[in-house]
């Protein structure tokens, strides 16, 4: 017993480790607060710019689209539903990983989250607005977009209640207002640091206002654990619903290659891993620009290589399975549908798919390869080019062989669906550029709370 | 039962472990009488039976690698439980020897002369034939008999060798590639024993099914291990409500998990109304099998999601262990209600041999895993999270 009551020690001692660098309550303060209150650094500028320069590319080409209609995008005959849904479909996925990391890893009390939730869960809501741009546009007549909610009208008009397209309307609507929530609950007692720091008064007010009065007392702190508690506690059957309705966008049809069982999990394990995917690229260009390296350490990196080594096994197994079943129904449409996928016109978009999402992440195996920055951020990147294309493949593959042999068609995008995807880059990138200069981008109370020094018999020893 | 703590093990006092073995012997020797009686019922009732207590060992499987991957502190009192509950594996061996006389009353695609006359069980042959079944079913078993056995013996090398890096990196990688392993095992093995009971039909999502009512089967039935154990007054201190607690919250989120994956299975067959899938639930709502159906809907998802939201359930023994019951329960109505439509097609007929089996192999499997549980030190004494586990609280 005795060397288990001293090696437990050494857990909770290197449990506490969780950050680098002897930091002080203090020296968090400053650091993280110091982003936001210092001079705009010119890398800044430059970053910012290109991503407005894009926003704006985006948007007068929806202008375009919305002059012209979807005539002006690669849509044809049997592809009737093209990039449009397909970057919807990745957007969203992008930002489950947000919600992962706040509600989930937080009731699995993995303490770690601390320093990366506060970003991931902004990069959630910059993520599901990408993402709601699309269906908002793709109807081409976008003063019809209200008929997407069941509003109360004269016409006695409703939405088709049966539809999943209506469903991906409340589900996306449920999951964009909690997740701002939950986002901004934590945001509070930062927000609140942030005014007691204010120099001018302009900044004192706007942060005060935002900061709903907070002042740090006991009960104050009572009531924001509860209220985090339960947010996680309800933010976290909106990691699996949504991208499960997501998925029944294509499972409820008869389509083959779209409708099979096991679309909802496979949708949510994938969107997962796309998430950490991109949280991880918006982590390492972050801690490198601001020199946080003492925040979020080669340990969060690694732990978040694990959980994408995972999850991309996960999406590895539902192709396996999705192929092993297409071929055990003894269904030749089914059949033939995946073995189009693997070797007919797309075969470049499914083998690009299953090396990204398959092969890739398997370098996360050895410990050299997941502690290695520069390679994991080509990983990252790959890993999200692959998620694309997983909805590539999904979306195009079925659509452009459907029933009809006649009908057959390739469908290739124009400078419009490229312009616009890219455009929408521009708007999560304008979106996450001004959030890291104007708003704490690390969680400074939730830090604090897992440095040694928060614990109560961290001096007993 | 007491704990002796000289030599800190269980110590058998009453006939608990005997009783169990006494009972599961006269089931199985009733079975085997049923089986002259009614001899197909007595193999669907047997895979049931068979696959109700092999899933609590799979998943107790899956919750010691689980566990061991995560470096999880919380959940270490607890290890000998799940590990105990997964040293039944091997004894699957045995007990599957039965289906291989079965094939024929089960499995309707050993019936050559039917699949000549079928075209998409000829196109099946491939995969759907008597000796590739028994090549993937040696596997499966295999597999599963070596993960626990290494597993076993490696925790139980900690307790008298104690803790190295050598041993912790031998059970990590042992758990690494065995939930990678035990994936596709517990996959195909539902698709080979149960899914092509039904062999026209196909689910990419059964796997997932299957998976998640056993990981719950096993969360309950340690769940209810960690509870006797308190009743005894065994372990007080070490096993405590902190870590029924968390029990309930994990039995709670699978229960989730369960209704998640059967609804998502239902629903897209449902909405999509293609008869050759939906045919496997046109026979569930066939007669009584209705009725069965929304007791799973109701039983195994409603009520337990209820009544195991409130805090005070999953911090109270006796809450707790009637949800752990209940929920065992279910999951075993959830495998009658896959396995046994495939028999009695236009109704549910319960049959005491359902009964007889459960009760056959379920006594050897209690009886089996107090013997298992008193043969090694109940809590592992030399892991080093250990103290960190039994000081454990909940936020």
């Amino acid at each position: 017993m005795e060397t288990a009551v001293k090696s437990s020690v050494d857990v909770k001692a290197h449990g506490a480790q969780l950050i680098d660098g002897n930091q002080t309550f203090h020296s968090v303060t400053e650091k993280i607060s110091q982003i936001t209150e210092a001079g705009t650094p010119k890398m800044w500028y430059v970053g910012f710019g290109i991503s407005v320069l894009l926003l704006l590319m985006g948007f007068s080409m929806i202008g375009y689209l919305i002059w012209e209609g979807t005539g002006i995008w690669g849509l044809n005959n049997p592809v009737g539903w093209g990039w449009a849904i397909v970057n919807f479909v990745w957007w969203v996925g992008i930002g489950h990983a947000g919600t992962l990391i706040s509600a989930i890893l937080f009731l699995f009390r993995q303490r770690w989250r601390t320093s990366i939730n506060r970003f991931a869960e902004a990069m959630t809501i910059f993520a599901v607005m990408c993402a709601g741009l699309f269906p908002a546009i793709h109807v081409g007549r976008i003063w019809m977009a209200y008929y997407m909610f069941p509003l109360p009208n004269q016409m006695a008009m409703w939405p088709n209640f049966r539809s999943p397209l209506l469903w991906d309307v409340f589900a996306v609507s449920t999951y964009f207002t909690v997740s701002l929530l939950f986002w901004y609950v934590g945001l509070v007692p930062d927000l609140a640091t942030l005014r007691d720091r204010a120099k001018s008064m302009f900044r004192k007010k706007i942060m005060g206002i935002f900061s709903l009065g907070w002042r740090g007392g006991n009960r104050q702190w009572q009531h924001y654990e509860l209220a985090y508690l339960l947010l996680a506690g309800l933010a976290t059957p909106l990691v699996l619903s949504v991208h499960s309705i997501v998925s029944t966008d294509f499972a409820t049809s008869i389509l083959p290659g779209w409708h099979t069982t096991i679309f909802p999990p496979y949708f949510v394990a994938g969107a997962i891993f796309s998430g950490f995917a991109m949280v991880m690229t918006l982590g390492i260009i972050a801690r490198k620009i601001f020199n946080l390296e003492e925040f979020i350490t080669i340990k969060h990196l690694e732990r978040m290589n694990i959980i994408m080594l995972l999850t991309g096994m996960m999406v590895g197994y539902a192709y396996s399975c999705e192929f092993f079943i297409a071929w055990y129904s003894g269904n030749e449409y089914e059949t033939f549908t995946f073995m189009n996928r693997a070797f007919g016109p797309y075969a470049w978009a499914y083998w690009t798919m299953i090396f990204c999402n398959v092969v890739v992440p398997q370098a996360f195996w050895f410990k050299k390869l997941r502690t290695n920055i520069p390679f994991m951020f080509v990983a990252t990147i790959l890993i999200n080019i692959g998620m694309w294309f997983e909805r590539f493949v999904i979306v195009a593959t079925s659509l452009s062989r459907d029933f009809l042999p006649s009908s057959w068609d390739y469908y290739s995008p124009t400078v419009f669906d490229v312009g616009i995807y890219v455009g929408s880059f521009g708007l999560f990138f304008t979106m996450f550029f001004l959030f890291i200069r104007f708003l704490p981008f690390i969680s400074m109370t939730e830090v604090k709370g897992v440095l040694p020094q928060a614990d109560p018999h961290n001096y007993k020893h | 039962m007491e704990f002796d703590s000289l030599n800190k093990k269980l110590e058998e006092k009453g006939s608990n472990g005997k009783l169990a073995l006494i009972l599961g012997i006269i089931g199985l020797a009733a079975s085997a009488f049923g089986y002259f009686q009614a001899e197909e019922q007595f193999y669907f009732s047997y895979l049931t039976a068979f696959f109700f207590w092999g899933s609590i060992a799979l998943g107790s499987l899956f919750f010691t690698m689980v566990k061991h991957l995560t470096n999880a502190t919380w959940s270490v009192v607890l290890r000998r439980i799940s590990e105990a509950f997964m040293a039944f594996l091997p004894l699957m061996v045995i007990f599957f020897i039965p289906i291989i006389f079965g094939m024929k009353q089960l499995y309707h695609w050993t019936d050559v002369e039917a699949v000549k006359h079928d075209a998409l069980l000829t196109k099946k042959a491939g995969y759907l034939n008597t000796t590739f079944f028994y090549i993937r079913s040696a596997v499966y078993l295999i597999v599963w008999t070596v993960l626990a056995r290494v597993l076993y013996k490696a925790s139980v090398r900690q307790d008298t060798e104690g803790h190295s890096e050598a041993l912790d990196k031998k059970i990590k990688g042992t758990s690494a590639a065995g939930i990678i392993l035990f994936a596709l095992t517990l996959t195909y093995a539902a698709f080979d024993w149960l899914m092509s009971l039904d062999p026209h039909w196909f689910s990419t999502i059964y796997g997932v099914y299957i998976f998640g009512g056993a990981f719950l089967a096993a969360i309950c039935s340690i769940t209810l291990v960690a509870l006797s154990l308190e009743s005894k007054g065994i372990l007080e201190g070490v096993i405590t409500t902190e870590h029924h607690h968390d029990l309930g919250k994990m039995m709670f989120a699978f229960t989730v998990f369960w209704s998640y994956i059967a609804f998502s299975q239902f629903f897209l067959i449902w909405y999509a109304n293609i008869p050759e899938e939906t045919i496997w639930f046109l026979h569930r709502v066939e007669g009584s099998w209705k009725t069965v159906t929304l007791l799973l809907v109701y039983g195994h998802f409603l009520v337990p999601f209820l009544l195991l939201m409130p805090r005070f359930v999953k911090r109270r023994s006796t809450a707790l262990k009637v949800m752990a019951i209940w929920i065992l329960f279910m999951h075993w109505v959830d495998l009658y209600w896959n396995v046994l439509p495939n028999f009695s097609k236009h109704g549910m007929h319960f049959h005491w041999l359902d009964l007889s089996t459960m009760l056959g192999i379920g006594g050897i499997f209690v009886w089996h895993f107090w013997k298992t549980y008193r043969a090694n030190s109940p809590v592992p004494v030399n892991d080093p999270k250990l103290s960190a586990s039994i000081e454990f609280t909940n936020f």
